[in-house]
């Protein structure tokens, strides 16, 4: 009860201390990069509360805050709609208080023709986390292998109902079409069935309305665990902890690590100073106890690339992803 | 598995420690406010405490975020019996009926069988919970999208039957509803479909937007028409304390539609909007005088209300027994426990039974807590009604702008917004059903994609109505439900002829 | 004939709308046709719907649309109109100059529209109190963030 008002009244001392300093702003020097930041810092989340970006953008708030990294006051901002879209468009027009959780959207909405921006728009901060992606069937399944069920697509391209969440195009499908790709599947003629979120694939997994789901490991684990799914492939370089059973895609014979990642990106024509600053406070960020505990509780793995790293990490996605496209059917 | 008496005592006494129960009584306040507010739901409301839940307890957390979730369901039907605005989609219902009664000078007995409604339902629900969660998790799975989708069909023409007498406006009303949920990126396919390129577009128009322009906006513009009559007449807002007689009105359709609700709540995917809906139009269609609903008959609150409170309770039943969210709102408690490194999933009830059943117990204590509030509080809130509309209206307008702006934080709504408003209006003076739009909006979009979806299960629309007993049912249901304002109507016919 | 207005606004409507979904560009992956058959078959049911409803109004051409006249009386479509444009000015402003400023001009127009200029005391005091509770309350002790 006591942490309950004790929370309450930080939170409010926060809020007020964050309006008094934003109320020097224009008072604040812009002689140079070393006196950055001058105002709050805003965090963007492209999505609503209660997702993956809005729990990384929270996360990063707190740790942020209570490890004492940044001594400015900080908001988390919503901005949902597009697949990042939107808050993207509203990063371009910032300056450098604000900066925006991404992931691989920011290539593939530009690939599959949906935005304009692309991750050269922007300044490349960091990447953050990623977490695996997986292959699961049902328990008393056939398949006990990810080469088993690829022998069978090889088959029938459309003998499997796959399920995938939320949307075509992304890191859950387009894992699956690569790996199905290098057994020579015809990838063009995969059944996906497209649900509306993880806890929709599983539920449908669960009552056996399909026989194949791609998904985040994390959204699976519980369930494996339990006897309730078998996972027969993850997309990890090793396998994962707890579920050391479940053989890699390169321990089945095939060439590929495939991250569904998160990272942090600026607006654009950053300076070097404040390059410098987002870097240095990142690192520390990722080195704390406090974040690397909010990993664990999340199944997140530590992915962590400064700003040099993800620009060139970036560049090696982009091809990667426009290679799947091209061979999934959603591009030509 | 027989019922886990031991568990259920322990968790009991989990449950009443002071911080549990101070959790309980912010949250039922916090939900009953959020509920009230046009807009700002259950799942906005828990999503924005999740940062205040760092470093609890994972079972106070939960007890916290189940009490709003519950709380907003009863907070919800406040503001459409008083001011004909729902808080959400499951508080529609409630307009129904609890705003013309709130006009005839019964907004106190309204608001009262309201909460009553609300306890009964809950209360049902919980014993359902302990006595079948696992089997009723099962059945839930074996919903696929065959299932669904002839689910969807059953409630909208559910629905569109209410409006006996006009059954063409009905339709059309719900064939805009439609329209709508067809605007936004196609699951199946990738496809943008009539987004003109406006990204906010992408994920479709939001239905709370949609009941936010029409209800409240809508209602505010309908009002101007008589505002400058209603000046001084006073309204009564009458006793609170319900009859003897409404109370045997209200009692069985209290008991009826509270199995409803839960059984519609466990399914993932169905929700508090539809349980209501449907248990309005079973009430309806099962009373002996049908032509009193919509003109303040209390069944036709009490049932409604008894159900989306029930349903609330059932979603947590495919989160506890399986991992699996049973509704937006139960999806944000889930990824927020997942923060605190609580994984719910099937092993949750065999490793930490005591956990469940504290929260199970925790539910029964805050609806206690619930019906008390929100008595305690009619007294309260009908003094809203002593503003004067000429200030009231104004306040409105501003609090619908807020909500809308919470949903997605765009601009772009407060368009949409207004052009509902413009279109509740002509809804009204034109004498179109409002509901069958709603709810269309609300159930398009799944209903297309899982009819999609079955469709490449089944490989035929024949086969996707025999596809399990379950189909077949929903499918009888469906045919009788349209059939039925026709029937009544070669009924008083006959009658006619007769007399 | 006023009563021809709405089913005649709902099948052009319709015939826009079936117009449209027939452009919609093809799936790439599954059925290409899979996005517009559903869209189809609800704007042929709303043309339908509409043409039905144009033959009952056509029958009641005769009588009176009291509700609507009602509309046009008084000080309403004074109220309608520039409520719309006080919305507008609040959008243009909101994300401008912030929630709470934008939403005290807001409300003090309404206010002053609606109720009366003679009660401007009373409209100030009102716009600034709830302006500041609503924006105190969703933005400090919710965290909702608000411009």
């Amino acid at each position: 009860m006591r942490k309950l008002i004790g929370i309450m009244i930080l939170f409010t001392t926060l809020l007020i201390a964050g309006c008094s300093s934003g109320s020097d702003e224009a008072s604040g020097s812009d002689s140079g990069g070393s006196d950055f930041p001058t105002k709050n810092i805003e965090i963007i989340a492209p999505a609503s509360p209660g997702g993956g970006w809005d729990a990384t953008a929270r996360s990063m708030q707190k740790v942020f805050s209570d490890e004492g990294i940044i001594e400015k006051s900080m908001n988390v901002v919503n901005k949902p709609g597009g697949g990042g879209e939107v808050g993207w468009q509203y990063l371009k027009s910032k300056d450098a208080h604000t900066i925006s959780i991404n992931s691989s959207l920011v290539i593939t909405n530009n690939l599959l023709g949906q935005s304009e921006l692309t991750y050269n728009d922007f300044t490349p901060l960091a990447i953050l986390t990623t977490e695996w992606n997986s292959v699961t069937v049902a328990p008393d399944s056939k398949f006990n292998t990810g080469a088993e069920i690829m022998e069978q697509l090889k088959k029938d391209p459309t003998s499997l109902k796959i399920a995938v969440a939320p949307s075509l195009g992304n890191d859950d499908h387009l894992s699956f079409v690569q790996a199905a790709q290098e057994f020579g599947v015809d990838v063009t003629k995969l059944n996906f069935m497209i649900y509306e979120s993880g806890g929709d694939v599983l539920t449908a997994m669960l009552g056996g309305h399909v026989d194949v789901a791609t998904s985040s490991v994390s959204e699976f684990k519980e369930q494996v665990l339990a006897g309730k799914l078998k996972m027969v492939a993850v997309t990890s370089e090793k396998p994962i902890e707890g579920l050391e059973d479940v053989p890699t895609w390169k321990e089945q014979g095939v060439d590929m690590v495939f991250p569904h990642w998160r990272g942090i990106m600026g607006p654009p024509d950053m300076t070097e100073d404040e390059i410098t600053y987002w870097d240095e406070k990142i690192s520390k960020l990722v080195e704390t106890d406090a974040w690397k505990k909010i990993l664990k509780n999340n199944e997140w793995e530590d992915y962590y690339m400064d700003s040099t790293e993800s620009a060139k990490f970036l560049e090696k996605q982009m091809e990667n992803y426009n290679e799947l496209l091209n061979v999934s059917g959603l591009i030509d | 598995m027989g019922v886990d008496f031991q568990h259920i005592v322990e968790g009991f006494m989990v449950a009443i420690k002071p911080i549990n129960l101070f959790l309980i009584i912010i949250g039922g306040f916090l939900g009953t406010v959020v509920g009230m507010l046009p807009g700002l739901g259950p799942a906005t409301a828990v999503a924005v405490l999740i940062p205040i839940t760092f470093g609890m307890d994972p079972t106070s957390a939960l007890i916290l975020m189940a009490t709003i979730y519950y709380g907003a369901m009863y907070g919800g039907s406040r503001s459409s019996i008083l001011i004909n605005t729902p808080g959400d989609g499951s508080a529609i219902a409630a307009t129904f009926d609890g705003y013309p009664m709130a006009q005839k000078g019964q907004a106190g007995q309204a608001l009262t069988i309201s909460a009553i409604a609300s306890l009964i339902g809950g209360l049902f629900a919980i014993i359902g919970f302990i006595v079948l969660a696992k089997p009723l998790a099962a059945f839930a799975l074996e919903f696929g999208p065959a299932e669904y989708f002839l689910l969807f069909l059953f409630t909208l023409s559910a629905i569109v039957s209410l409006s006996i007498g006009n059954m063409v406006k009905g339709f059309i009303s719900m064939s805009i509803g439609l329209v709508l949920s067809t605007v936004g990126v196609d699951l199946q396919s990738g496809v943008h479909r009539f987004t003109f390129d406006i990204p906010q577009l992408s994920e479709g128009v939001d239905f709370l937007v949609v009941i936010i322009g029409i209800y409240a906006v809508g209602e505010v513009f309908y009002n101007y028409i008589s505002i400058d009559k209603l000046k001084k007449e006073k309204k009564k807002v009458g006793s609170k304390w319900i009859t003897k007689e409404q109370w045997n009105q209200t009692k069985w359709p209290m008991l009826r539609n509270g199995p409803i609700g839960f059984l519609i709540g466990v399914l993932p995917g169905a929700g508090g909007s539809i349980a209501s809906m449907l248990s309005y139009s079973t009430e309806k269609q099962l009373s002996k005088h049908p032509e009193k609903f919509g003109k303040g008959a209390i069944e036709g609150l009490a049932a409604p209300e008894s159900s989306n409170n029930a349903a609330s309770v059932g979603a947590f039943i495919p989160l506890l027994t399986m991992g699996v969210p049973g509704s937006g709102t139960t999806a944000v408690i889930l990824g927020a426990v997942v923060m605190l490194g609580l994984r719910p999933g099937p092993l949750l009830f065999e490793n930490n039974p005591e956990m469940v059943w504290t929260l199970v117990d925790s539910m029964f204590i805050g609806n206690i807590f619930l019906v008390i509030l929100n008595i305690l509080l009619v007294g309260l809130l009908v003094r809203i009604l002593d503003t004067p509309p000429k200030v009231l209206y104004p306040l409105i307008l501003v609090l619908a702008f807020i909500g809308t702006y919470t949903l997605s934080y765009s601009m772009i709504d407060f368009y949409i917004l207004v052009i509902f408003g413009l279109i509740g209006l002509g809804m009204k003076l034109l004498d179109f059903p409002v509901a069958p739009l709603i709810l269309a909006v609300i159930v398009g979009g799944d209903m297309e994609q899982n009819f999609r979806k079955s469709i490449v299960a089944q490989d035929n629309f024949l086969n996707v109505i025999v596809a399990s007993p379950v189909t077949i049912a929903l499918t009888i249901l469906t045919i009788l439900s349209i059939c039925y304002p026709f029937f009544i109507g070669w009924l008083r016919k006959r009658k006619q002829k007769n007399t | 004939m006023l009563r021809l207005i709405t089913p005649l606004f709902f099948i052009f409507a319709g015939v826009i709308y079936v117009v449209f979904t027939f452009n919609l560009p093809q799936a790439k992956i599954g059925d290409p046709n899979g996005p517009l058959y559903f869209p189809a078959v609800i704007g042929i049911f709303l043309l339908l719907m509409s043409i039905v409803y144009l033959f009952q109004e056509w029958k009641k051409r005769g009588e009176k649309m009291e509700k609507v006249r009602q509309l046009f009386t008084g000080r309403t479509p004074f109220l309608i109109i520039a409520s719309l444009v006080l919305i507008f000015i609040y959008t243009f402003l909101f994300e401008r100059i912030g929630f709470l400023y934008s939403t005290i001009i807001f409300l003090t127009g309404l206010l002053f529209v609606v109720n009366g200029r003679k009660q401007w005391i009373k409209n100030i005091l009102i716009a600034v109190i709830f302006s500041f509770i609503t924006w105190y309350s969703f933005a400090e002790l919710l965290n909702v963030s608000l411009p």
